[in-house]
């Protein structure tokens, strides 16, 4: 056996020659520390021999310990050369390893979505408010007097009876009066003209119903209602509005024609049409008129609103003078508008709220 | 209604193009919603004389017949029944031309012979209906030499507008009512033309009112008595027995006619307005009724029994069988046209089969009369017979047109049919409707109309429209007002400002000059609750859910299989069984949704609606009760990233319901057990559902569907549901007020972690609340782990929760926190006999 400064020789020898070339041989950051740990570790062989220094003789340790610690830092430097080395080389290999995939679909919350309708009604309700309008909502079921009454629908209007209304049973509990679902929402209309004083202005969006039920109707659809009464507004103001409202809604561009029509509420009654928003015929790059075109026919135009000086019967059944105030309205269907906005082919995807529509667009 | 343009022309002597007379009805509120040219694409379609006609070699059922087109002659085969001799003529479609229904004309052989054009039927050029046969010049229609083109032979040309007609204007339902219109839109006079006999020949619209013709004169009477052709006398009379629904009842009489097909140019004019040609007798009725837009009804003299019309009400159980050949079942609300013993037509609806016009009809009695609107519609509607005449009479007839619309009709009537009209007519007026005056203020016109109109400018829209204008004697007024004299065939107008509008629509809206209000700031803009609804539907998106809207009715049956409410509000009149009761929760609606899309292949829904529910109410409250809610269905196993799929649970729904609440800026959603849901919640799981709070304000409800709920919806699976009370969650939010800001700490916080082995029953909210609220030091505890399985035995769970220790005045030192952990751990060990691992 071999005497202790002989060992520490030979040991502190096989260090020195053994590092360099283990950490070049250490391809990865676990060779390299596996093989530091070789040396430099707690149990390292390195580690060892320094704590075997007190065997040595006195005289020689502070020589040995200075030849020890040099090897140590020549370990560690080498070490942390070897770390430097890989992760350079890690480095370089990561900017020449294929790129990942950015097709990969995209990983976290997947917001849903709100319905066609109710982005439209937003919409509308936004344009309106901040023209001035309030906007009023009121129940779904409701009495035969709002919603035909009070607008002076005569009694045996076709709209009045159990063809195109729904009616809803209160016998049962003992309701005297008739009730239904609303037909439109000039009911909110008839209420808050009971509640208010003139002058004011609102719009009223909601669900209404009518005994239609084919491949262009649904038996329930949403409407936004407009009115505004004062001391002298006029069929110039209705329009001043509702074109404001169509270039708001659609584009500057977009040409409005009022025509005459006839609701029993309103006199004179009119309708807006708007230029065919597909074939865009007034538009720069926009298409022949054509009846080929699916949405206007041929016209040009679409209707997408009903309008009018509230009739003075009107004024009289909610307490207000026809002398006194005037007033227009108007009226829309939020489902018409959603479709042509959305290309919807067919009103009833509005409400089979299958998913693949709903998250369609 | 179908209106020509070619009759509307010579009704008012207006001559522009088709595209811009459609312009200006529509600008007036005429609504022209389509335009269909007739008469065009018929190039190479010409008159052709038959010079003769061979048997064909091969065939008995065809011919060979030379024909002379007017440049040459050609052999074609063809195989009509009816092909004239040597010298009638046809239509001939020379080779190279195409018909309207895309046939190509070429040469080709039939059975072996070459045939080198074709001789056309009416249906072939869609110029009539007539196709048993090719169509043959007769002696009535114009002369034409060969080589004529069709279109110019027979006058084919024409424009017709499919017109949108508003209930208000049923003048309008006629073309005379039309032109009135249209002349007063150009600004041209107009006259109701005078009925005269018209020459044979004519065509109508050209030469109808012409000059030069006889004038029909009848002499109005309540009876007929008068000898018609020699030995036949006369006696027919009229009573009306309701004068309510039946004001006025006129009637004349034509003798000695002859029923046979009509002229071309009526049977063309019919077709191109979408009526069927019957004969000359028939469609002599048509022709006045899409002339005056006034319906009027032939009898059959020999079976108007008696002699004598009676208008009454129909006797409960009586029944009448009508023209389409139904025997109807009458009731007391029906009113009839009799004969000397029974009915013989529903009033304005339609005649009866027993009286109606026949081949064999020599002596015609012509109604013309005026009924009550709603008499007739409801007539109409009950009986499910909606008809051209009902259409008209329940918007209502011009009772004063009655004498010249029956004098138009005779005279057509006779002229068609070649008999002659009896001078004596009758008119019966059991109430009379005289025109209204109404008076009309020029400033109040301008006020509603908001741009200055000129008044001899209204004086001259309201003439045109046949109005009567008078200036008012009204002593000092401040403005021009007059009194304008309404005609009766305007019941529409009956206000002033039915007038204001007439003057509006005649100058054009165009004319208006759009303004805007002056801006009145608004008080309220848009009501809380409403905005509230729209920060849930976004925060709900947000938070993965789509939104659907179903119907409000929904199937009593849905409301059952769902466990909700199922004392539901019905309708009185529903659509169909399944959409007979008002929803009394969104379960069904978003259940039947997600059907729909599973169906349609989809593995998984996430949806939700915010929308109305509606509940029965005592009978002192006027309606039912509406609620809001906001529900969501999750259901499915979703596609999370690349194939990691895992069905939606309880925590996916409460983690929906916690992302909504957040993005509202609400506090932590407290979800706790409670069993007052068994009456609540009877749709949820009971031992996987729980109660929804924020800030102690109970909302709502979140949980696994009822297996037998799920089931019954057929909804497979562990579908997930969440309900929300809108108004309830609004209220809690607006008790908890807005969340506050606080001043970020200044001092570092210590963790600590401890996991331990509890009870599976117990709930880890418990825990951590006791923990959190163990020692002022504890600013926070949050459950990071939740272990079942190897190592724990079974009935219990490993939590571990993060622990997060600061004291708020000062920096914590290692042995004060050792020593608070000591004691929650202790606590955790007491109260809940955790062992710790």
């Amino acid at each position: 056996m071999s005497d202790p400064v002989t060992r520490f020789e030979e040991g502190l020898a096989r260090v020195t020659d053994a590092f360099g070339p283990a950490f070049a041989e250490a391809h990865d950051e676990h060779a390299l520390r596996t093989a530091n740990a070789r040396f430099a570790g707690p149990q390292g062989e390195l580690t060892v021999l320094m704590k075997s220094m007190r065997e040595l003789p006195g005289d020689r340790r502070r020589e040995f310990g200075q030849a020890a610690n040099a090897v140590k830092q020549a370990v560690t430097e080498a070490f942390e050369q070897g770390l430097l080395r890989l992760a350079q080389l890690a480095r370089a290999a990561e900017m020449s390893a294929p790129a990942l995939d950015p097709t990969l679909p995209g990983r976290g919350v997947r917001p849903g979505r709100l319905h066609a309708i109710t982005r439209v009604r937003d919409e509308l309700v936004d344009i309106f408010a901040s023209l001035g309008f309030d906007v009023a909502e009121g129940p779904e079921v409701d009495l035969y007097d709002y919603n035909f009454d009070k607008l002076g629908f005569p009694p045996d209007h076709p709209a009045t009876d159990m063809q195109d209304t729904f009616f809803v049973t209160r016998e049962e509990d003992g309701a005297p009066a008739t009730t239904l679902l609303r037909a439109h929402t000039s009911t909110v209309q008839v209420r808050e003209m009971l509640r208010r004083k003139p002058p004011f202005a609102i719009v009223s969006p909601g669900a209404v119903y009518r005994r239609d039920d084919d491949a262009t109707h649904s038996p329930m659809f949403f409407q936004i209602e407009g009115l505004m009464v004062d001391e002298d507004v006029s069929l110039s103001d209705l329009m001043g509005v509702l074109t404001l409202f169509v270039k708001r809604l659609l584009g500057d561009d977009v040409p409005v024609r009022f025509r005459p029509s006839y609701f029993p509420f309103v006199e004179p009654g009119g309708e807006v049409d708007v230029g065919c928003t597909l074939c865009r015929p007034w538009a720069e790059g926009g298409a022949e008129r054509s009846a080929a075109c699916g949405v206007c026919k041929g016209t040009g135009w679409l209707e997408v609103l009903g309008c009018g000086m509230v009739h003075p019967v009107v004024f009289e059944n909610v307490g207000y003078d026809p002398e006194q105030v005037t007033g227009f309205a108007f009226g829309m269907g939020i489902d018409r508008i959603a479709m042509l906005r959305y290309g919807v082919p067919n009103i009833k995807l509005l409400y089979e709220n299958d998913i693949r529509f709903l998250s369609g667009f | 209604m179908r209106a020509s343009l070619e009759w509307l022309k010579a009704l008012t002597g207006v001559s522009a193009p088709a595209a811009e007379v459609a312009e200006r009805l529509t600008s007036i509120g005429v609504e022209v919603e389509s335009i269909e040219l007739r008469g065009r694409g018929l190039d190479g379609v010409v008159v052709a004389e038959v010079r003769e006609v061979s048997a064909h070699p091969k065939s008995k059922k065809l011919s060979l017949v030379r024909v002379h087109d007017g440049e040459g002659e050609v052999e074609v085969v063809c195989g009509a029944p009816n092909v004239p001799a040597p010298g009638g003529r046809v239509l001939f479609a020379r080779v190279g031309s195409t018909l309207p229904n895309g046939m190509a004309i070429g040469e080709r052989e039939v059975a072996g012979v070459l045939s080198r054009g074709m001789i056309c039927s009416e249906t072939e050029l869609d110029i009539g209906t007539g196709s048993d046969g090719i169509f043959v010049f007769g002696d009535a229609d114009p002369d034409a030499s060969p080589g004529t083109p069709v279109a110019e032979a027979l006058s084919l040309e024409d424009a017709i507008f499919e017109l949108g007609i508003t209930p208000n204007r049923p003048d309008c339902l006629g073309h005379l009512g039309l032109a009135r219109d249209l002349a007063a839109v150009y600004g041209v006079p107009f006259e109701v033309p005078v009925p005269r006999a018209p020459s044979r020949g004519a065509h109508a619209g050209e030469a109808l009112f012409a000059e030069g013709m006889p004038r029909i004169g009848l002499h109005f009477a309540g009876t007929i008595s008068e000898i018609g052709e020699p030995g036949r006398l006369l006696d027919v009379g009229v009573t009306i027995e309701d004068a309510e629904r039946c004001p006025r009842y006129g009637a004349a009489l034509v003798l000695g006619v002859t029923s046979a097909p009509s002229p071309f140019w009526l049977r063309y004019r019919l077709h191109c307005l979408g009526v069927r040609s019957i004969s000359n007798l028939v469609d002599a009725t048509n022709l006045v009724l899409l002339e005056e837009g006034h319906p009027i009804h032939g009898f059959d003299l020999a079976h108007v029994r008696g002699r004598r019309i009676v208008v009454r009400c129909a006797h409960e159980g009586e029944t009448m069988r009508t023209l389409d050949d139904i025997e109807r079942a009458l009731n007391v609300d029906d009113l009839l046209i009799c004969d000397g013993e029974g009915p013989v037509a529903l009033a304005g609806v339609m005649g009866g089969a027993d009286s109606e016009l026949r081949d064999d009809t020599t002596d015609v009695l012509i109604e013309c009369a005026y009924f009550d609107p709603r008499s007739v519609r409801r007539s109409s509607r009950r009986l499910g017979l909606h008809t051209d005449a009902s259409h008209r009479f329940e918007r209502g007839v011009d009772p004063n047109a009655i004498p010249r619309v029956l004098a138009r009709a005779a005279s057509w009537m006779a002229r068609l049919g070649g008999g002659t009209v009896v001078a004596e007519a009758i008119d019966v007026v059991a109430k009379a409707i005289e025109p209204v005056t109404i008076r009309l203020r020029h400033e109040r016109l301008t006020r509603l109309v908001g741009t200055p109109v000129d008044s001899s400018e209204t004086r001259t829209i309201l003439e045109r429209l046949g109005c009567e204008v008078a200036l008012s004697d009204e002593a000092g007024a401040p403005d021009v007002r007059f009194d304008v004299k309404v005609p009766t065939f305007r019941p529409d107008l009956g206000r002033e400002v039915d007038l204001i509008e007439e003057v509006a629509r005649i100058r054009g809206y165009d004319k208006l000059e759009p303004r805007v209000p002056r801006v009145r700031p608004s008080r309220t803009g848009t009501p809380a609750p409403i905005l509230f609804e729209r920060q849930l539907r976004q925060a709900a998106a947000a938070a993965g859910l789509f939104e659907a809207i179903t119907y409000s009715f929904v199937a009593p049956g849905a409301l059952a299989a769902a466990r909700v409410d199922a004392h539901a509000v019905p309708l009185k009149n529903p659509l169909s069984e399944e959409r007979s009761v008002l929803r009394t929760s969104l379960l069904p609606g978003l259940a039947e949704a997600a059907s729909v899309s599973a169906r349609h292949g989809a593995t998984d829904v996430a949806l939700f609606e915010l929308g109305t529910t509606f509940h029965r109410t005592p009978a002192a409250e006027p309606l039912p009760e509406e609620r809001r809610a906001l529900a969501f269905l999750l259901w499915g196993a979703p596609e999370r990233w690349l194939g990691d799929r895992r069905p939606y649970d309880f925590y996916d729904a409460k983690g929906a319901a916690e992302s909504i609440l957040s993005a509202l800026g609400a506090g932590p959603v407290e979800a706790r057990l409670d069993d007052a849901l068994d009456q609540d919640a009877p749709h949820l799981h009971p031992r996987r559902r729980a109660r929804l709070s924020v800030g102690g304000h109970s909302f709502g409800s979140v949980g696994e569907l009822h297996p037998e709920v799920a089931e019954a919806l057929g909804l497979e699976g562990r579908p997930v549901y969440v309900e929300f009370d809108v108004p309830a969650l609004r209220a809690a939010l607006v008790a908890a007020g807005l969340p506050q800001a606080h001043a970020l700490p200044r001092f570092p916080a210590t963790t600590r972690d401890v996991a331990m082995l509890v009870d599976e029953a117990l709930l880890a909210g418990d825990i951590e609340r006791a923990l959190l609220e163990a020692d002022d030091l504890v600013e926070s505890v949050s459950l990071f782990d939740l272990y079942r399985g190897e190592h724990v035995p079974e009935g219990q769970k490993s939590l571990a929760f993060r622990v997060r220790y600061r004291d708020p005045g000062a920096t914590l030192t290692d042995a004060r926190v050792d020593r608070t952990h000591a004691a929650l751990l202790a606590l955790a060990q007491g109260r809940f006999a955790a062992e710790l691992r």
